[in-house]
């Protein structure tokens, strides 16, 4: 029985909630068989989900406003298209505020070598993605 | 630019306003959010101790890019401040980092109060003393201590007079 499970839900397969929470996704007729044969009948699946930002902080460390919003620069120019960077560091913050740092050349300095480096960990900083 | 560095600085305000570090005070001025006046209170169990220490920040329009300028206003013996007042501290001058504040800025300054680094000394006296004849040095820090009450009301007063 063990071993079935596994086949059907192989890891990192995800369940296809939006087509009406069938579960298992592939039916298997050696599965069908104890379902009909159940007392009950499923009519609905309404299934609930947490969420949270996937970021260790919720605020630019830079300019203190919310990742989800248009940084202080963005905010003062009316600007709307202000995207979030995250390192390799998984520091993230907004890209306008981590181009500006780099920009003003005090981010290579102090610690050995010439790149730039995260503003709060002192990593190297290399961009692992820019998104929202 | 101008104006984002000028709402960063409200924004550090307003932290220290909602979170104040213990023996910290600070404000911009009333005509330039630019220029801060700062007061440090002498950590307590150290010799600086009730001490009174007014400070200045002048930052730049580059802020937080680039760190403001930090100097003490009241006389300081401390092996890592200069005569003139200015900060020898790394995270003023090349580890300075943007996610650095207001309140940041002065814990540290705080916390260098009692733990100077004799190697990088400002003032050659101050850093021998403390090295060689710690009695010595702490006698010269109670003297500063005392200053720093009574020099506090009148620099304000020349302050005042200056204004008008």
């Amino acid at each position: 029985m063990e071993e079935q499970t596994e086949t059907t839900m192989a890891p990192g397969e995800r369940m296809d909630v939006d087509g009406g929470g069938y579960v298992p996704l592939q039916p298997e007729p050696e599965d069908d068989e104890p379902l009909t044969g159940a007392p009950f009948v499923i009519k609905k699946f309404s299934p609930v989900f947490f969420w949270s930002w996937d970021v260790h902080s919720d605020s630019c460390a830079i300019c203190r406003v919310m990742l989800m919003e248009p940084c202080l620069n963005c905010q003062v120019n009316n600007k709307t298209s202000c995207v979030v960077v995250w390192g390799e560091c998984n520091h993230a913050f907004h890209n306008c505020c981590m181009a500006a740092w780099i920009k003003s050349g005090s981010s290579s300095s102090g610690t050995a070598g010439t790149g730039s480096k995260c503003p709060l960990c002192q990593a190297e900083w290399i961009i692992q993605r820019v998104g929202n | 630019m101008t104006t984002m560095t000028r709402r960063r600085l409200l924004r550090d305000l307003k932290k220290l306003q909602e979170d104040t570090p213990s023996g910290i005070c600070a404000a911009p001025c009333d005509n330039n959010i630019l220029v801060w006046h700062a007061v440090i209170f002498g950590p307590a169990d150290t010799p600086f101790e009730d001490g009174t220490f007014k400070l200045v920040l002048e930052f730049t329009e580059e802020y937080p890019n680039r760190p403001p300028g930090v100097r003490f206003v009241s006389k300081m013996f401390h092996p890592n401040v200069y005569a003139d007042g200015n900060i020898c501290l790394d995270i003023l001058q090349n580890r300075w980092s943007p996610t650095y504040d207001v309140s940041a800025i002065l814990t540290s300054i705080q916390s260098l109060l009692d733990e100077p680094n004799p190697n990088s000394p400002a003032n050659s006296q101050a850093s021998e003393l403390y090295v060689k004849n710690r009695r010595e040095y702490e006698k010269k820090v109670k003297a500063i201590v005392e200053q720093s009450w009574v020099a506090f009301g009148d620099d304000k007063d020349d302050k005042d007079k200056k204004a008008k």
